[in-house]
């Protein structure tokens, strides 16, 4: 029983961070329903500007994270000035390929200024409080995963309450639903698709600084959280972003429990599996609108 | 018959003369240009540049640029094949020149462009792949064209054992270098080490390497007298091992047989320190262990300290070698100041014999290298390596390149802990057992 209370928790605290790192998806796909496949991309640059920043100016992660997310904010508003907008219009396979060729270009400038090399970013006060564990009735939970996933918790229910309780969230989200009705009532959409892309970006990249304590940084290290991401989104159901932390939990439970009792081959069989399973009962999602 | 008679009295025999003409042209000209003077020797290079095998690529990219290096500029001083002198003597002093592809680390992609190596830049051996996975995806391709092929740091015992005619391998496989990790293991007690080494899990990713490893530990580690308490294998790309570090600790191994890439291995060190499980012994066999960018981090955190694992090479000993260091200089020239590691001194050994071998059959036809190639007998002093030569079996595998163990000390750096002879040679005493992660946390940073 301890066996198993122990993987639900270590599922948990995984599944926090997997949520931060969907919640940028959930935003730009989920709730404005365009496509990103660089989105592990832009984490891989919070990841590369976290050791940048750590390593150049021993600025810790936890600190470098507001410069990071404001460059990154930047930056995906860039993207859809400058990118996205002239697909967005056109066939999604105009957008799927945009992305891709982002990807593929965000990736080997990473390769061309950094080398493919893995890094480590060591000497921070995460790293330092590794080690550090707080036992509850024989469970055992990891005190930086701890930090980290509730750095992310409250991230994300700041995000809920931007997206669901103030004027800019309604914005977005009317925009989302009805573009012609939005622009009725003096919402300019393309500000809110840009700003879409700018939180989106931040968020994944102020997930990637937290990971960076974690996992070791190099220029492939976003598409397997990509992925995830995907499923994650997609289970949560479109437009929720509530549904998004929820489902990254759920995922990061069946990983951990299925490995204690399965070969770890089936880890991510069940994760895709739990999501058809959900997607043949409740094709929008587990809590989506559309 | 009558079809064929009724086919040449029509308009298909222009055709048909047409064809065999440019086919004898054709035939004619590679004749011609084969026998033209060698104006550069050109080794085509397929690596995984970009894409997951990336960090292994670079480090084969600088290794090629390296002995480019040493075979068109003169060292006179330098004890290595072709490094006094500039460009092959065979050939009236012609340049290597590299033509590098860059596959992604994907084996479809280094299939085409080890065929469009071969067909359109006519190179004249083809090195790489670095990979042994992707590496056996094009050697039908060499095969079928009947051009040389050599992958050196490719490690599975699979690459020689299917019959290729145009593969070599000058390093050693994993089956001698696991079976190094094994023979140590068994023989320790007997030299000074521990008697309570009694059972093993593996814990290995998923590709080919991994696998390879994986079977021949899993037929090792039996006959070295150990208790298998545990197999487990991973997916490469990992997010998380949580779970199944939780499933070592259930295990309790006293040795953990360990086989993965750094990106994983840095999430299994950061799970195993949250569960606080370390066992006895960490035997590993290449992938982080053979990374130097995992070997320096390590340094900041004595993350290594206690691993123990196979090498190809003593690199404590033969870093003191001459050769060894004018060869590291001249690659740190192109590794952006990183040091040789023992995947690149794999490589440069290599590359270096595979130029030695065109010289030497002074002629770029492919029976003359396969002709040279087999002749093959290349003494240790020749060598930045400390394999015992390099000579090859019928399968084109090197008979003669051995395997070491080592072991990271408390400084970060690797040590010899066999063969006997040469951790004698090395005086070093190695770590027993494995430091817990609080005594790893406590003890002084090498890079602090």
């Amino acid at each position: 029983m301890t066996e198993l209370l122990q993987a639900v928790v270590n599922g948990l605290q995984m599944g926090a961070l997997y949520a931060l790192v969907a919640v940028g998806l959930a935003i730009i796909w989920g709730l404005m329903e365009m496509v990103n496949f660089a989105h592990g991309e832009f984490m891989m640059l919070g990841m590369f500007g976290a050791w940048w920043l750590s390593s150049t100016l021993g600025l810790d992660p936890l600190i470098a994270m507001v410069p990071i997310a404001l460059v990154m904010y930047g930056l995906g508003v860039v993207v859809y000035t400058q990118l996205m907008r002239r697909v967005q219009r056109g066939d999604v396979f105009a957008q799927i390929f945009a992305t891709v060729g982002l990807l593929l270009f965000l990736q080997n400038t990473v390769v061309a200024g950094f080398t493919s090399d893995y890094r480590f970013v060591s000497d921070t006060v995460l790293a330092r409080l590794s080690g550090v564990n707080i036992d509850l009735f024989g469970i055992r939970l990891g005190l930086p995963l701890l930090i980290a996933g509730l750095i992310g918790l409250a991230l994300f229910i700041l995000l809920y309450l931007l997206i669901d309780r103030t004027e800019i969230g309604l914005s977005l989200q009317a925009t989302s639903e009805d573009r012609e009705a939005a622009m009725l009532v003096g919402i300019h959409p393309r500000r809110m698709f840009a700003m879409a892309w700018g939180l989106g970006a931040a968020l994944v990249a102020v997930a990637g600084v937290i990971l960076a304590n974690f996992f070791s940084v190099y220029p492939q290290v976003g598409l397997q959280f990509t992925v995830l991401a995907y499923a994650i989104v997609a289970l949560g159901g479109f437009g929720s972003i509530l549904g998004t932390l929820i489902a990254a939990l759920l995922v990061g439970v069946v990983q951990s429990v299925t490995v204690v009792y399965l070969a770890p081959a089936f880890k991510d069989a069940f994760v895709f599996g739990s999501y058809l399973l959900i997607g043949l009962a409740r094709p929008q999602g587990l809590f989506g609108r559309f | 018959m009558r079809i064929v008679i009724d086919l040449l009295k029509t308009r298909y025999v222009p055709i048909f003369l047409a064809v065999g003409l440019l086919a004898l042209t054709a035939t004619l000209a590679g004749r011609t240009s084969a026998q033209a003077p060698i104006k550069e020797v050109l080794i085509g290079e397929v690596l995984p540049l970009t894409g997951n095998f990336a960090t292994l690529g670079q480090q084969y990219l600088w290794s090629g640029q390296t002995v480019e290096d040493i075979v068109n500029n003169d060292y006179p001083d330098l004890s290595v094949p072709l490094g006094p002198g500039k460009g092959f003597p065979a050939f009236g002093g012609a340049p290597l020149k590299l033509v590098i592809r860059d596959d992604q680390s994907r084996g479809d992609l280094a299939r085409t462009l080890v065929e469009q190596l071969i067909t359109v830049n006519k190179v004249h051996w083809i090195n790489g792949e670095g990979t042994s996975g992707n590496t056996s995806i094009i050697q039908p391709v060499a095969e079928s064209y009947g051009i040389p092929l050599s992958c050196s740091p490719c490690a599975s015992p699979t690459l020689t054992e299917k019959g290729f005619k145009w593969f070599w391998r000058t390093g050693p496989n994993d089956r001698t270098m696991v079976a190094s990790v094994f023979d140590f293991l068994k023989d320790w007690p007997k030299n000074g080490g521990p008697g309570d080494l009694k059972t093993v899990a593996i814990f290995t990713c998923d590709n080919l390497f991994c696998q390879d490893n994986f079977k021949i530990a899993q037929d090792l580690a039996p006959k070295a007298g150990f208790k298998l308490v545990s197999e487990l294998t991973t997916k490469t790309g990992a997010t998380t091992l949580a779970s199944e570090v939780q499933r070592l600790q259930a295990a309790n191994p006293d040795i953990l047989f360990f086989v993965q890439y750094p990106a994983e291995t840095a999430v299994f060190q950061a799970d195993a320190k949250r569960a606080g499980f370390m066992p006895k012994v960490i035997a590993t066999s290449n992938g982080a262990y053979s990374d130097q960018t995992w070997l320096e981090a390590q340094k900041k955190t004595n993350g290594g300290a206690g691993w123990l694992g196979r090498d190809p090479t003593a690199i404590d000993l033969a870093s003191k070698k001459p050769s060894w260091k004018k060869v590291n200089e001249i690659y740190r020239k192109y590794s952006r100041g990183q040091d040789m590691g023992e995947l690149a001194m794999r490589e440069i050994t290599g590359m270096l014999w595979v130029a030695d071998t065109i010289n030497r059959a002074k002629s770029v036809e492919p029976a003359a290298l396969a002709k040279a190639a087999a002749e093959t007998n290349t003494s240790p002093d020749q060598m930045i390596i400390d394999y015992k030569g390099i000579r090859f079996d019928k399968s084109n595998q090197n008979v003669l390149a051995s395997g070491v163990v080592t072991q990271i000390g408390w400084n970060g750096e690797k040590h010899t802990i066999w063969p006997w002879a040469l951790a004698k040679e090395a005086g070093y005493k190695a770590i027993y057992p494995s430091p817990s992660w609080a005594d790893r946390d406590s003890q002084p940073k090498p890079s602090r």
